[in-house]
């Protein structure tokens, strides 16, 4: 316990001094060049944050003031590196901060926003169409139909599968820990390698249309092109094999990466999707520069985890089985 | 636990969900809470993989026969990003190992919390180690 306050408290001093993203600024930056003149917007960063996506019922404004956030973020950072009760579903796990993977041990930038999401201006998502409540019942009634959870791999969650995780997206959000992203830019093209599951998004700046409509991707079909000093990133193509927060195969994303310090880059996300919510929605997340490299993220060749999960249903179901058979009346 | 306290007297809410539940898979899945097991062994190999790490161990059972054991950890990533190797824990260290045994009855579980034979907690990357 004592070791993790030190960490805690060393963890919050480097916090103190990290430059606040959505506070004014007293002179616009300019982001370096690449050799072929791109604002450089190449390195490592990372989105871990402690704000939520929607901003809490009881929370009536869009930013706190530093000493809450301040506030806010150590006992965030407490809560996650402490000890769950023991014989409680929680403490089915391993501790987070014996392998550096709770977020106070790593870079993280600090956020006066009380929600991720920055419109509507409330910060919650907005309603479900009519069309997307229907999807949403359809789904849960397609997962039911095909058994238990755990009767197939097919019904494992896509993470579980190693498939797609939320920091691939697009768009991508902030996880639990592996939350490093590394931009490589080439003339025509920008990479973002994603840390999670290791996916390298390649995405070509000449301007050249997106996929045909009937080539559907788990990532979907992205282009992008500069704004001024802001790379834009519009995505279309998607998959109805996936449905972000609910979404469509026809959600329409762009996303705005612009620098606006030496450790900071602000990642915008506008997810335009009618069948789904009844407006559009966008979200802002700080980017804080971090240190790679990355290591590959190879999730199925060790996922010995989804064969133990298999496994421990299939012994289940034979125990259950042979009970069954002992309270059967003999014949 | 002060800190606590002190946040929640400010009236401020955080809508943050108990992390670990927000991991690879669902450990409830794989491991049975109702199988808390505390083993004592030796480490005879560490698998820096992923989504999970593994350790192995030769533990000796109550007969006295060793038996292999299969541990479950995090993702060595914030550790191999920081300078950690496999070499930093040698193989042999006798870590005495407190968890859940999987669902399937065999030798593997998840490693809640991994201590040295002094009793000390195994803390393979902190902040405070690069001091």
């Amino acid at each position: 316990m004592n070791h993790r306050i030190l960490v805690l408290a060393s963890a919050l001093i480097g916090w103190s001094a990290i430059p606040l993203a959505g506070q004014a600024r007293p002179k616009p930056y300019t982001a370096p060049r690449t050799p072929d003149g791109q604002p450089d917007l190449q390195g490592f960063w990372t989105n871990a944050t402690y704000t939520p996506l929607e901003r809490p019922k009881n929370v009536g404004k869009e930013f706190y003031t530093l000493e809450e956030a301040r506030e806010i973020m150590k006992k965030a950072a407490v809560d996650e590196a402490e000890q769950t009760e023991p014989g409680t579903i929680p403490d089915v796990h391993y501790d987070f901060t014996q392998f550096g993977l709770d977020r106070s041990q790593g870079a993280m930038a600090l956020n006066l926003r009380t929600s991720l999401i920055v419109d509507p201006p409330e910060g919650r998502l907005p309603p479900l169409s009519a069309d997307g409540a229907r999807r949403a019942a359809e789904r849960t009634a397609a997962r039911k139909s095909r058994g238990g959870p755990h009767d197939a791999v097919q019904n494992e969650p896509l993470g579980s599968r190693c498939i797609l995780m939320d920091r691939n997206g697009p768009p991508m959000l902030g996880g639990a820990y592996n939350n490093t992203y590394q931009i490589m830019q080439a003339p025509g093209y920008v990479m973002i390698l994603v840390e999670m599951l290791h996916d390298a998004r390649i995405i070509p700046l000449d301007g050249r249309p997106q996929l045909p409509s009937n080539v559907r991707q788990w990532t979907g079909s992205s282009r992008g092109r500069w704004d001024g000093q802001t790379l834009v990133i519009e995505t279309t193509n998607l998959t109805d094999k996936f449905a972000f927060m609910g979404a469509s195969e026809n959600m329409r994303l762009t996303e705005r990466f612009t620098r606006l310090d030496e450790e900071t880059l602000r990642y915008q996300f506008t997810v335009e999707d009618p069948s789904t919510w009844t407006r559009p929605w966008s979200a802002e997340v700080p980017w804080k520069k971090d240190k790679g490299p990355i290591f590959e993220h190879a999730c199925h060749e060790g996922n010995y985890g989804l064969y133990n999960t298999l496994a421990g249903a299939r012994a289940e179901e034979k125990r259950a089985a042979e009970e069954a058979a002992k309270k059967k009346p003999q014949k | 636990m002060r800190t606590r306290r002190a946040v929640a007297g400010l009236g401020i809410a955080l809508l943050l969900a108990a992390a670990p539940a927000m991991a690879h898979h669902a450990f409830s899945a794989e491991f049975d809470i109702s199988k808390p097991f505390k083993v004592r062994g030796m480490l005879t190999k560490w698998e820096m993989i992923n989504p999970h790490s593994w350790f192995h161990l030769d533990v000796k059972d109550e007969s006295g026969e060793v038996v292999a054991w299969m541990i479950e950890g995090g993702s060595p990533n914030q550790l191999i990003k920081n300078g950690v190797t496999k070499n930093t824990l040698a193989i042999g260290t006798e870590l005495v190992i407190e968890g859940y045994q999987a669902k399937d009855g065999t030798n593997k579980g998840v490693g809640r919390n991994l201590l040295l034979a002094d009793g000390r907690r195994l803390f393979l990357y902190s902040r405070e180690t690069e001091k």
